[in-house]
C-alpha cells in the first residue's frame, strides 16, 4: 500500500514538475516517494528481471552508463537507467517509480543502470545487491564535499563489503580503485596496456602504495594516477587485466584502440575524443562482455555512441559550431586540455567557473589544473561564471596574453561575445563546471538550438 | 645581472591537495616581474639537501595519508629547519602543512604525528570539518611583520587575506606564536571565528588556500621583501605591478565570502 501512495505521489510530482517547467523532475519525486516508503528502491530494483549495475567514481559516470546502456539495447534489452546527475538515492527512486506500475508489482525494463553518487554508495548496497557494480577511477574532485580521497576509497570500500556476491569490476589503472579488492574478492579488472605518456606533469592524486606507503614507480602514466604502476618496495603492481585495450590511436574527433579478453581480440572505435573516454567505453565493454554479449553487437553499438549531457558534445549553430566540454576537477581540465592538443590548431575558448555546491565551493582546483599546456592553443579566450576573476587569475599566471581575453561576467552577454570571436565554420571550444553548463544549456534551449534541457 | 633567491618545496607529491602549485607559481611568476631569479628545489623524502641557499620554504596541505607518510621524514630534518627559521628564514605553510609546523597533530584516532615546533602551537582533530570561503584582516600583525628602519620604502597595500577554508583540526596557539590575523569571515584556527593562522619569525602558517598567494599578491611580495632582505641584507625596491587582476579576484572573492554559505561537515 505504501509503494502504491509512494509511486503515486511520485508520479504526479514528475508531472506536476514538468508540467511547471521546474526541469525534467528528476529528484523530487524519488526524495517523496523514499519518505512515504523507504524501501521503495529494493522493492521495484528487484522486480528488474535481470537485476542492476552501479556505476560509480570520479569521473566517466554518465557517459559510461550511455554506452553500456546502448550495448545492453543493441542486445534488445530494455535498460532503465538515471540520467544528467540524479545520482543521489531519490535519483534512482525517481527512476525506478517513473518506470514502475502504480502498484510496484510490476516495472517496465529488464535491467537497471545507475549512476550512483560516491558517497551514496553505502546507501544503495544496504537497498540492494547489485548484479555487477563499476568503479570508473578516483580522482580529487569537491574535496569541500567528501573531505578526502582515500576517505571517498573506504567509502565506497564498505560499500561492496556488504554485497560479496555482486560482480565488482575495478580500474587496474587507478591504484586506489585497484587495492578496492581488500572488501570484495569477486572482482574483475580493466585497464590499458599501451605506451602512451602524458605530457602533463602535475596534479597526480594518489602517487603512493597503498600496502606501504613507499612513492609507486609509473612505467608509464597516462593521466593523472593512472597508468602501469609499480611499489619497489613491497612488489605491489597494477594488477593482471581480465579486460583491456592496447594499440591506442587518439584524435581530437575520435578514439580507436584494440579491445581484448581471454581470447578474443576486437578492434574498437568511438566517436568521442579523449583517452577517458576510451577508459568508460572499456568499462562498458568490459561489462557487456562479462554478460556474454556478443563481440560483434558490441563493436557495432558502442561506434554510435554519441556524447552524453555537455561531455565534448557538439551543438551546431548555423554555420558555427559549439563543442561542449565539461569540467569539473583538475585531472579532467587536464584530460580536456591535453585531448585539445592532439591536432596544434588554435582554437577560440569559452571558459566558465561557478562555485555553486554541485560545481563544488572551493576553486582552488583551477591551480592544479595545467592551463600552461593551453596558452599556446589559445587564440581568443573568454571567462564567464561567478569565479570568472579567479579564472581570469589563473590565466594570467598562466601566460596567456591577456590582450586576447575577455571577462565578462554574465553567461548569456559572455556566449555571445564568444561567438562573435570565430568565423562562419569554425568551432567554439566551451568548458564550464557543471552548474555553469547548465546555465549555458538553458541559454541554448531558450534559443533553440538544443533540443532539450536534461537528457 | 639578475638577483637570485631560492625556493625549496617541501614534498610537492604527498603535500599538494588544494592548489598550492597557485603559490609556487605566483612567487615565481613575481620575482621574475621584479627581475629577481627564483629557483625551485623541490624537496622529496629522503632527498640530502641542506638549506644553507635556501631563502623560501613552502609546504602544502596533504591527505592524512600524505601528513604520515613524510612526518618522519619532515622531523628528521627539525633541527636544521629550526635553525634557519631563527636566523629569518622565510616559510609559508598551508593547512596541513601549518599543522606540521606546530608541536603534533592529534588524529581522531587519537594519533599523535608529532610536529617540528617551529610553531608553539598543537592541533586536535575536531568533530567537524571546517569548510568555507575565508577573510582576514593581518593589520595587527602586519605592524609587527616588518623592522620598519630596515625597510623604510615598504609598505603593503592592503592587509586583508582571502581564500577558503577546509580542515577539521583545530589549532590552538600557544605564547610564543602569534597569529597571522583577525577573522572577519570564516571559522579560523579553533573554529569560534576568531583568530586565523600563525606567524613566528618570518615563518607564516594557515589554513587558507585558494590559492592564498595569487589573490593576495601582497602578501606573496611581503615574502618576497622578507626573503630578499634576509640574503642580500638591504631592502628590495619593489616595482608597483599591474595587479588590477589580481585586486578584482580578491575583491571577488571577498564579495563572495561574503555571501556564500558555509558548512560544518
Amino acid at each position: 500500500m505504501r509503494i502504491l501512495i509512494a509511486n503515486l505521489i511520485a508520479k504526479i510530482a514528475r508531472m506536476t514538475s514538468r508540467l511547471a517547467k521546474r526541469g525534467g523532475g528528476t529528484t523530487l519525486p524519488g526524495l517523496l516517494a523514499e519518505k512515504i516508503a523507504p524501501n521503495i528502491i529494493t522493492k521495484l530494483a528487484n522486480q528488474l528481471p535481470q537485476g542492476i549495475i552501479l556505476i560509480t567514481g570520479t569521473n566517466g559516470k554518465t557517459t559510461t552508463a550511455r554506452m553500456l546502456a546502448a550495448v545492453l539495447e543493441a542486445n534488445n534489452l530494455k535498460v532503465i537507467y538515471n540520467s544528467s546527475g540524479s545520482n543521489l538515492s531519490r535519483g534512482i527512486a525517481s527512476c525506478l517509480s517513473q518506470n514502475s506500475n502504480l502498484l510496484g508489482t510490476k516495472i517496465n525494463g529488464d535491467i537497471g543502470i545507475f549512476e550512483v553518487d560516491e558517497a551514496t554508495m553505502p546507501e544503495i548496497t544496504k537497498k540492494v545487491t547489485p548484479k555487477i557494480i563499476l568503479v570508473t577511477n578516483l580522482f580529487r574532485d569537491q574535496l569541500d564535499r567528501y573531505g578526502e580521497l582515500n576517505k571517498t576509497a573506504s567509502i565506497i570500500g564498505s560499500a561492496i563489503k556488504r554485497v560479496p556476491e555482486s560482480i565488482v569490476f575495478l580500474n587496474a589503472d587507478d591504484p586506489l580503485v585497484a587495492s578496492l579488492k581488500k572488501y570484495n574478492k569477486n572482482v574483475r579488472y580493466f585497464g590499458i596496456n599501451d605506451h602512451i605518456e602524458t605530457k602533463s606533469n602535475g596534479a597526480i592524486d594518489s602517487k603512493n602504495c597503498l600496502e606501504c606507503d613507499h612513492e609507486l614507480r609509473y612505467e608509464h602514466r597516462y593521466f593523472g594516477h593512472l597508468g602501469t604502476y609499480e611499489c619497489p618496495k613491497c612488489g605491489a603492481k597494477k594488477p593482471k587485466l581480465d579486460y583491456g585495450l592496447s594499440n591506442l590511436r587518439l584524435s581530437v574527433e575520435k578514439s580507436i584502440a584494440n579491445y581484448g579478453f581471454s581470447d578474443h581480440k576486437i578492434l574498437l572505435e568511438i566517436q568521442l575524443p579523449g583517452l577517458y573516454n576510451l577508459y568508460n567505453a572499456l568499462a562498458a565493454c568490459a561489462i557487456a562482455s562479462e554478460m556474454r554479449i556478443k563481440d560483434t553487437t558490441i563493436q557495432d553499438s558502442i561506434k554510435k555512441v554519441t556524447a552524453a549531457f555537455g561531455r565534448m558534445e557538439s551543438v551546431e549553430v548555423g554555420t558555427k559550431k559549439l563543442f561542449l566540454l565539461l569540467v569539473k576537477n583538475p585531472t579532467g581540465f587536464t584530460q580536456v586540455i591535453e585531448t585539445l592538443s592532439y591536432d596544434n590548431k588554435p582554437k577560440s575558448l569559452f571558459l566558465l567557473l561557478n562555485d555553486k555546491f554541485a560545481d563544488g565551493t572551493d576553486i582552488s582546483w583551477i591551480w592544479d589544473a595545467e592551463l600552461e599546456l593551453l596558452n599556446k592553443l589559445a587564440d581568443r579566450v573568454v571567462v564567464s561564471g561567478i569565479r570568472a576573476e579567479d579564472l581570469l587569475l589563473r590565466l594570467k599566471y598562466a601566460d596567456f596574453d591577456l590582450g586576447n581575453v575577455m571577462i565578462e561576467k554574465n553567461v548569456e552577454q559572455a556566449l555571445d561575445l564568444a561567438f562573435a570571436n570565430i568565423q562562419e565554420g569554425e568551432t567554439l571550444y566551451v568548458m564550464p563546471t557543471y552548474t555553469a553548463m547548465l546555465e549555458l544549456r538553458k541559454i541554448l534551449y531558450n534559443r533553440s538550438l538544443v533540443k532539450g534541457l536534461v537528457e | 645581472m639578475n638577483k637570485k633567491l631560492t625556493l625549496a618545496h617541501f614534498y610537492p607529491d604527498n603535500m599538494n591537495l588544494y592548489g598550492d602549485l597557485g603559490n609556487i607559481v605566483t612567487l615565481l611568476k613575481r620575482c621574475q616581474w621584479q627581475n629577481i631569479d627564483l629557483e625551485i628545489i623541490e624537496i622529496k623524502k629522503t632527498d640530502k639537501i641542506g638549506l644553507k641557499n635556501v631563502d623560501i620554504i613552502f609546504l602544502g596541505g596533504g591527505q592524512d595519508q600524505g601528513q604520515k607518510i613524510i612526518a618522519d621524514d619532515l622531523l628528521s630534518r627539525a633541527d636544521m629547519i629550526k635553525e634557519e627559521i631563527e636566523k629569518g628564514l622565510v616559510a609559508l605553510t598551508i593547512c596541513g602543512g601549518f599543522q606540521l609546523f606546530g608541536k603534533y597533530f592529534q588524529t581522531a584516532e587519537n594519533e599523535r604525528i608529532p610536529g617540528i615546533s617551529v610553531f608553539d602551537c598543537y592541533t586536535t582533530a575536531g568533530q567537524k570539518r571546517l569548510i568555507g570561503n575565508v577573510i582576514v584582516d593581518t593589520e595587527q600583525s602586519a605592524k609587527e611583520w616588518l623592522p620598519t628602519a630596515e625597510f623604510p620604502h615598504y609598505k603593503p597595500s592592503r592587509t586583508t587575506l582571502v581564500g577558503f577554508e577546509n580542515h577539521s583540526g583545530q589549532t590552538i596557539l600557544g605564547d610564543n606564536c602569534r597569529p597571522l590575523g583577525k577573522i572577519i569571515k570564516g571559522f579560523g584556527n579553533q573554529g569560534d571565528s576568531k583568530h586565523e593562522g600563525g606567524v613566528y619569525k618570518n615563518a607564516f602558517g594557515t589554513y587558507l588556500h585558494g590559492s592564498l598567494l595569487p589573490k593576495n599578491p601582497w602578501f606573496a611580495d611581503h615574502l618576497i621583501a622578507l626573503a630578499y632582505f634576509r640574503r642580500y641584507s638591504v631592502e628590495v625596491m619593489l616595482h608597483e605591478l599591474d595587479d588590477s587582476v589580481e585586486i578584482s579576484a580578491h575583491e571577488a572573492a571577498l564579495l563572495r565570502a561574503e555571501t556564500a554559505k558555509t558548512v560544518s561537515i
